[in-house]
């Protein structure tokens, strides 16, 4: 069955949403107001309590750097993070810091590199409780049931070990622990799967459902594969060259893409279910230098659909119902009536 | 919630502990070896000698006698103390000297790294600085100015102006650990800079660190002869050093003394070897690599001459067994494999990682290096056995018969050499070499794989990864080879170009005829373009089939439940579960069925019990599996599809249980059971 969707709130009154970010942009390199790689620009989007937003993008589309970003590992260049409607300083100290570090927490891509190779696992299970002071009874008894609670049981056999005594799946099952061991409001799972065996992937991300449903986390999670991101999200988010190209319900974006580049995505992914003819993609060229975007829209360059006015600025988000919002100007009321038709459903 | 079975520990023996590697190398026990005897000599001076080094009670140049076993100096000093005691400064100075400088890397280098901007230029700098001041005449300038005061001025020089090299070693090694995602999984932790930099960083880099203590000290100990011998420093002090100072300036040589000048000389040249010995050692410890131990492998036992049945196909790989040697045993990483490829086939090998893919396509293309060999079996290209060519025969046939494209072999292109002159290059090596030639088929080679030829004159860094790798199959197809064996040549890229690059793969195959062997772990795609399918796994093949007949009817419960692992592009958002467990290890027997832990069909008494045999299922299908054994009887067969079934009822209503959501399965895409 289709999982509930979490109704997108407008009243103020309501709660607030556990992440907000408003016009983030993220330039690396950038001397003065020379240049500079963008690599994320001007991407909004939130993410409603208990709601799973998936980020999709290939490599160098900026996923990675929002993550980042919202993680507070890099600053940004300009625009907002609000977390529980609170704004995020760009400057985080001391016990401020400590509060943010609580409420939102890291999973990393390469399991084999995101666990210290000296350090057995319950070190590294017992540093988040010691630094945000979450002991309750014993430290041992917390590990425990912090292990089974990510399925790796009997806890005991576990808390010894180091990483290079585990395996891939459940180094990434360590990591979710880590994670969950503050307590977090919002979880960043930057491709938690992608370096997994397909066998494990499954369970590593059924593991992953159960405990946001069971804990209430909002996540956000992050993955090139847009199968995986419909088998994990409510809402999916396409981002291109730091852009955000399309937003919507999972089964919307994904079933029905609006966006000519998550058409494009759709149709050379694998799929696994559609039959063994494989789909004849015509895309021209390749990713745009992040040093010279194009003027207008950043996809205008391959793009089957490309029409003079996709080159005068930026286009903005049109809706297109159901929750769903795509930037492509085929989607502007005027151009439509102009062409005279829609753009089809990948 | 899956619950995944405890691990058993690697066999944590003896050898393959940090000190036992110590021990179990003849360059480690040596170097500790030296370095003990000369501190005990240190230690022990008063009860060895009961003279005292600096006195001159007896007579200049006296010869061995029981009282000076080494006789005396020009100015009646008795030799043998002088040797001890000086052993003890002499060590000072490396050992504190060494500190010093250490301490200084440690600290430089850390702290470039991890606050990186200003601080780093700045350190980085001074590093710069100190790495071209010459360091012998710097120290001589240093230590002349500060004259007398006893050893100490020399250990303060020496350690001052030894830490830049140490530093930017440190520096870099901690630049790479600080891109560590662990780095950054506590920094959102919560963790301090100082408890990163200490308890995180710093014990990962104590291997280096160990190392580049024995450096500093080795350093430290031949400077501080140096300056001795030339009279620079304290010469009242009794060094090792100093002592060859005084046999110079008093001819010890000449007066028939060459013990004098020998033994603090040779002593020097023994704790430097020590010192540098202990650097060898700790390097190797913490890079195991470089231990290099050599590692026996049986040779090769040749199938039985196959007879040449199957004539029709291109190659043929029989009862292929490889492994690699480590320190526990053989681990027999390919088991038993036969396969083979006709002309023109797509033959796809998909297993996930360690399931024996890519060693069966480097030992097939003789790539395969030490540790790793091949164990028995053969491998034929067109009738000629490749593993049996000697280098020169498979130079020959390397590339105008096969060519070979690797997932990372973009990487093979050469950083220094326009793309024109690599794809020339395996022409040349082939006896092209006609430059008009040579540039007419690399623009059809170009055209080929979609690359427009103005990019036959850029540098392989103005290319993107996709087209890198397009360059890397033009030069694969170059000299038009029979059979071209890809292993995962996609999988770095993004979705879009693998499309593209699969797209070029398949028009060039079939304009050309060439067989292409595609391994991936990517079952989904390999289903929609290879002819065949082999299913590997644990190193053996564990299914084989058309691969239309994979898709719809997969026979071995490993390929059902990996068909079943991949989420759906269309339909409802349903649960899935994925097969739990994971692979038996490859380095022990294994009895009866590899995937028998974690198969949902297994049989007991069965399975895990006969050897392992390949059985026929349908038309061109196989698969080794005991279900499609005709002499296992029905009945049995039938209780385990019905268990598994039972079983995957029970996993249901877990599943709701825990989300509290209703969850359906997709229908499993064949009854095993039903098959055969």
């Amino acid at each position: 069955m289709i999982q509930p969707e979490a109704a997108i709130s407008t009243d103020p009154e309501a709660v607030p949403h556990t992440l907000e970010i408003v016009g983030l942009r993220k330039v690396f390199g950038a001397r003065g107001n020379a240049g500079g790689v963008v690599a994320v620009n001007d991407v909004s989007f939130s993410i409603a309590r208990g709601e799973v937003l998936g980020l999709v993008g290939e490599s160098g589309s900026g996923k990675s750097t929002i993550a980042r970003l919202i993680a507070h590992l890099h600053t940004p260049t300009a625009g907002e993070i609000r977390v529980n409607g609170q704004p995020v300083p760009a400057r985080l100290r001391g016990a401020a810091l400590r509060h943010f570090r609580r409420q939102v927490q890291m999973i990393f891509q390469d399991p084999y590199a995101s666990l210290n190779p000296l350090h057995p696992v319950r070190y590294t299970l017992s540093r988040p409780l010691k630094i945000h002071r979450l002991s309750r009874g014993t430290m041992d008894a917390q590990i425990g049931a912090l292990l089974e609670r990510v399925g790796l049981a009997p806890a005991s056999t576990y808390a010894s070990k180091r990483s290079f005594e585990l395996s891939g799946g459940q180094r990434q099952r360590v990591g979710i622990a880590r994670a969950l061991a503050a307590s977090p409001d919002l979880i960043l799972a930057d491709e938690p799967t992608s370096a997994l065996d397909v066998s494990i992937r499954l369970d590593v991300m059924n593991l992953m459902l159960d405990l946001k449903d069971q804990e209430g986390l909002s996540m956000l999670f992050i993955t090139h594969d847009l199968a995986g991101a419909r088998y994990m999200s409510d809402r999916v988010a396409v981002l291109y060259a730091g852009t955000l190209v399309e937003i919507g319900p999972a089964t919307e974006v994904i079933d029905r893409p609006q966006h000519p580049y998550t058409q494009l995505l759709k149709s050379a992914a694998p799929k696994p279910d559609a039959g063994l003819v494989p789909e004849e993609i015509a895309a021209r060229g390749e990713v745009p230098d992040l040093k010279a975007l194009p003027p207008g829209c950043p996809f205008e360059p391959r793009c089957p659909h490309a029409m003079p006015e996709c080159r005068s600025g930026l286009p903005q988000m049109y809706d297109v119902g159901h929750g769903h919002t795509a930037r492509c100007l085929l989607h502007d009321p005027a151009i439509r009536l102009n062409r005279g038709g829609a753009v089809g459903a990948g | 919630m899956t619950v995944i079975s405890a691990p058993t520990a690697p066999r944590r023996t003896w050898k393959n502990t940090a000190l036992g590697r110590f021990f179990s190398s003849p360059r480690s026990v040596l170097g500790a070896g030296l370095l003990t005897l000369f501190v005990l000599l240190a230690l022990l001076a008063p009860v060895l000698t009961p003279y005292r080094p600096n006195s001159m009670e007896f007579d200049a140049f006296m010869g061995f006698s029981a009282q000076h076993p080494l006789g005396t100096t020009a100015l009646g000093q008795d030799i043998f103390a002088q040797f001890v005691y000086g052993a003890r400064l002499t060590l000072l100075v490396g050992f504190v000297a060494g500190l010093i400088a250490t301490f200084l890397s440690v600290t430089f280098g850390l702290a470039a790294a991890y606050f990186g901007g200003r601080i780093d230029e700045a350190i980085n700098t001074l590093i710069n600085v100190f790495l071209v001041l010459p360091g012998l005449p710097l120290i001589i300038v240093a230590a002349a100015f500060i004259r007398g005061g006893g050893v100490w001025p020399v250990i303060l020089v020496i350690g001052l102006t030894g830490w830049a090299f140490g530093a930017r070693v440190l520096r870099s090694q901690a630049l790479a650990l600080r891109e560590r995602d662990f780095i950054a999984a506590a920094v959102v932790s919560g963790e301090g800079a100082l408890r990163i930099i200490f308890v995180e960083m710093l014990p990962n880099m104590a291997g280096l660190i160990a190392a580049n203590f024995f450096g500093a000290a080795l350093y430290a100990v031949l400077s501080e002869a140096a300056l001795s011998f030339i009279g620079v420093g304290d010469v009242s002090q009794v060094t090792w050093g100093t002592m060859l100072y005084w046999a110079q300036a008093k001819g010890a040589l000449l007066q028939g003394a060459w013990w004098w000048v020998a033994l603090p000389g040779l002593s020097i040249a023994l704790l430097g070897t020590s010192f540098a010995f202990l650097n060898f050692a700790v390097d190797e410890i913490s890079n195991p690599r470089l231990a290099g131990g050599r590692l026996n492998l049986p040779s090769r036992v040749p199938a039985a001459v196959a007879a040449p049945v199957a004539g029709d196909a291109l190659l043929s790989i029989t009862g292929l067994d490889v492994g690699y040697a480590a320190p526990t045993g053989v681990v027999r990483a390919v088991r038993d494999v036969t396969l083979d490829v006709q002309p023109g086939e797509l033959l796809g090998v998909a297993g996930e990682s360690g399931c024996g893919k890519s060693t069966l396509a480097f030992a097939a293309t003789r790539l395969l290096d030490p540790p790793g060999g091949v164990l028995g079996g053969s491998v034929r290209l067109a009738g000629r056995d490749l593993l049996a060519l000697s280098p020169e025969e498979l130079r020959r046939v390397r590339w105008k018969e096969f060519s070979i494209v690797f997932q990372a072999s973009m990487n093979v292109l050469n950083p220094v050499l326009t793309i024109r002159e690599q794809v020339y290059d395996a022409m040349q090596a082939h006896g092209v070499t006609d430059r008009d030639r040579l540039n007419t088929r690399a623009r059809e080679l170009f055209d080929l794989v979609g690359i427009q030829t103005s990019y036959l004159d850029a540098y392989p860094h103005q290319l993107s990864g996709g087209m890198k790798q397009r360059v890397v199959i033009a030069i694969a197809l170059a000299l038009e080879p029979k059979l071209i064996v890809m292993d995962e040549p996609t999988t770095a890229l993004d979705v879009v170009v693998q499309r593209q690059i699969l797209q070029e793969i398949n028009a060039v195959r079939k304009r050309l005829g060439i067989s292409i062997i595609f391994i991936t772990h990517d079952l989904s795609l390999l289903v929609e373009m290879s002819d065949r399918v082999a299913i590997m796994y644990a190193g053996e093949v564990v299914e084989l089939a058309p691969a239309h007949r994979l898709y719809a009817h997969p026979a071995h419960p490993y390929t059902q439940q990996l068909m079943n692992s991949f989420p759906p592009m269309t339909g409802p958002r349903t649960r899935r579960s994925g097969i739990p467990g994971r692979p038996p290890s490859l380095s022990a027997e294994i009895i009866g069925c590899p995937f028998f832990e974690r198969c949902n069909t297994r049989m007991p008494g069965v399975c895990d019990v006969q050897p392992l045999q390949t059985f026929p299922v349908a038309e061109n299908q196989t698969a080794a599996c005991f279900l499609y054994d005709p002499a296992v009887p029905a009945a049995v067969k039938e209780s385990a599809v019905k268990d598994s079934a039972d079983r995957a009822g029970v996993v249901r209503a877990g599943a709701v249980r825990d989300s509290q959501t209703v969850l359906a399965t997709r229908p499993r895409p064949s009854s095993p059971g039903g098959e055969s």
